[in-house]
């Protein structure tokens, strides 16, 4: 079988001969005894989509916010396009700031809302009215500029926000979970419009969320994040196709887990033994092969496992639930071997699977059933 | 059930109106009714339709005095203001675990009667008050100062009754003000002060407008402080008032200086609104 090749979408950055935008040199922060973000290095590139990505507590928004300038690292250094900017407030730092309630001045109407920042630097008049029109009509809410923010929709809010820190031309943007508050239709659009608009402008974006899908359709790059560490910093496809610990695999989509131990490990393949009995075959990238005895987990996507068929993993089965979700059924099987397991089939052409109760065969390849480190 | 639901808001509100009807319309029809009449020789009052009551107000005498009343309770808001914002301000943003209890503290003077913090004032600043004894003690002055008496006595005594009234409408709406719109603030380059003046202060408009409402009605009427602490040289409207009706006897025009009093309030203050409350302060 070829070992197939994971091929990530050329991103930008490497385009653009990688310039620095933001770097975080070990930061620390501490808010009393709790460490929220813990020894941080991170390197984001200019015209980058950068996306820090993780559960809540994890100091992703405090990493934002230590750029932005609204908190200072207890320890370390951060420097925005290339100059130092610990001690340096806010308003006098290159980047700007989408909320994640978009905190748009509510006593002033889209035009000064978005003229805000312009005026700030003193800006010419004439100016500041041809870029709030641009800014207003790029994000589409030309015609609105009257409004106040009480008479908008929540997506018109945060278009707002959006135009009132993209008009300022910052060298980074920073944005912090801005389309949670969006139901979820408007949400989708909402992203791809994000992306593209990123691409138009080439500013850099820094993008908090902990919502993965959402990081991995936007984003070049991302860094998940958990207990103020990064756990893997790549992107989307390496993310999820080679996580490198049980905590990414788990938070990057669903996976099945299988613990137990090495009984055979040879180079890169290997073989363990769940505490049920039943024996995996695996394989482990990037880091040490484990030795025989060790007790290590191994990951398979849903998608990734097949009924019958044959492979490096065949096992008898039975199907115990089957949820059909549209453009794909998910079923959930107890392997004859002990354990259960999740996988998904696409309903390209038919929808015709096994029922619930049905005995079937599943199988799955060692290539992609990784050993997790960490 | 939509009648039902009317029948219940009648209930709820029939008392208020009784009593409001009561002691507060009546009474003010009084006052109407009263300013056009014609007081007798020794007290006691004839109705009819007389203006003169009217026409006596712009004698220069008491012109005067109107004119003064309302300086002096301009001059007690700026002063309420200026000592009341950056004190809400403080309680609000600073106080932090301290916050309830600080504005406790700025209601505490109003467990005692004004009359007394009044009489307290007298005490302080007179001749040989704490004051004077204090200024002598410090060799900045040989002998006893007038402190009480002055126009100056009486602003300060309306200025620390009043503050309470000034700053808890600004605590309560710098309170509901959203922090975060001041990161947006310096976020989008303004400075602290200009995050201020653009926005902190813009949005905390209507408890200045409810703050200064508050101190300056009562203080356009004071009585009490002005007469304790301004004696006969610092006489107010309502000072006024309180003679025509306890001295002078004469009803008639204790009425129309009443009348004159809440009209002019009432102009005063809708301008005011005009002014201040619409969204001039938007835009650069």
């Amino acid at each position: 079988m070829e070992d197939r090749q994971i091929r990530e979408r050329p991103a930008r950055a490497e385009a653009a001969g990688r310039g620095v935008a933001v770097r975080l040199a070990g930061i620390t922060k501490r808010f009393g005894d709790f460490v929220a973000v813990d020894d941080l290095n991170l390197d984001i590139y200019e015209g980058e989509f950068f996306s820090l990505l993780g559960p809540s507590g994890c100091g992703k928004t405090t990493t934002l916010r230590m750029i932005a300038g609204f908190e200072e690292p207890s320890q370390g250094e951060i420097s925005v396009a290339g100059e130092q900017v610990q001690g340096v407030p806010p308003y006098r730092r290159p980047v700007n700031t989408v909320f994640q309630s978009y905190a748009i001045f509510p006593h002033l109407n889209v035009f000064d809302n978005v003229a805000f920042g312009l005026r700030r630097a003193k800006t010419p008049k004439d100016e500041v009215a041809s870029r709030v029109a641009d800014a207003c009509e790029m994000v589409q809410l030309a015609g609105f500029e009257k409004r106040k923010p009480g008479m908008l929709s929540g997506g018109q809010q945060q278009r707002v926000a959006l135009a009132r820190a993209l008009v300022n031309r910052p060298k980074v943007l920073l944005l912090d979970e801005p389309l949670g508050a969006l139901d979820l239709k408007l949400r989708k659009e909402m992203q791809l419009e994000l992306k593209s608009l990123q691409e138009e402008v080439g500013i850099t974006f820094v993008y908090v969320t902990h919502d993965q899908e959402e990081a991995l359709t936007m984003s070049d790059r991302i860094a998940v994040m958990n207990e103020g560490k990064v756990q893997q910093l790549a992107g989307p496809t390496t993310l999820y196709e080679t996580p490198a610990n049980r905590f990414v695999a788990g938070f990057i989509g669903q996976t099945n887990v299988f613990s137990g131990t090495v009984e055979a490990a040879d180079g890169e393949r290997t073989t363990l033994r769940t505490r049920e009995g039943l024996r995996v075959e695996a394989v482990a990238r990037d880091q040490a092969s484990p030795k025989e005895g060790e007790e290590v987990h191994a990951a398979v996507r849903p998608e990734k496992v097949r009924f019958g068929g044959s492979g490096d993993n065949v096992s008898a089965a039975e199907v115990k639930q089957v949820v059909y979700l549209g453009a794909s059924t998910q079923y959930i099987v107890e392997l004859e071997g002990g354990g259960k397991l999740v996988l998904y089939q696409q309903n390209a052409f038919d929808a015709t699977g096994p029922l619930e109760g049905d005995g079937v065969s599943v199988s799955w390849d060692a290539q992609n059933c990784l050993v997790l480190g960490g | 059930m939509a009648k039902g639901w009317s029948l219940g808001l009648a209930a709820l509100l029939a008392p208020v109106t009784l009593w409001l009807g009561l002691f507060f319309l009546v009474p003010l029809l009084f006052i109407v009714a009263y300013s056009f009449g014609t007081s007798g020789a020794y007290g006691g009052i004839t109705l009819g339709f007389n203006p003169g009551n009217y026409l006596l107000v712009f004698d220069p005498l008491y012109l005067e005095i109107i004119v003064r009343s309302f300086g002096i309770a301009a001059l007690t808001t700026l002063l309420c203001f200026l000592l009341g914002y950056p004190l809400a301000y403080f309680i609000v943003f600073k106080g932090r675990r301290w916050r309830n209890a600080l504005i406790l503290l700025v209601m505490v003077p109003f467990w005692t009667s004004l009359l007394i913090r009044a009489y307290a004032w007298v005490v302080i600043l007179g001749g040989n008050g704490i004051a004077n004894k204090s200024l002598q003690f410090l060799g900045i002055t040989d002998g006893p100062v007038d402190l009480i008496f002055t126009p100056e006595a009486v602003l300060l005594g309306m200025t620390y009754s009043y503050l309470p009234f000034m700053v808890l409408p600004l605590y309560a709406a710098l309170e509901k003000f959203d922090v975060r719109l001041k990161e947006a603030g310096k976020d989008l380059g303004a400075s602290r002060w200009q995050t201020f003046l653009r926005v902190t202060f813009p949005l905390s408009l209507p408890g200045v407008i409810a703050g200064s409402i508050l101190v300056f009605i009562p203080s356009s009427g004071e009585f009490v402080i002005p007469d304790l602490l301004g004696g006969s040289r610092t006489v107010m409207t309502g000072n006024l008032i309180q003679n025509q009706f306890l001295q002078s006897r004469d009803w008639a025009f204790g009425s129309a200086l009443s009348v004159i009093l809440g009209v002019l309030l009432l102009v005063a203050i809708m301008f005011y609104i005009r002014r201040v409350g619409t969204d001039k302060l938007e835009g650069a």
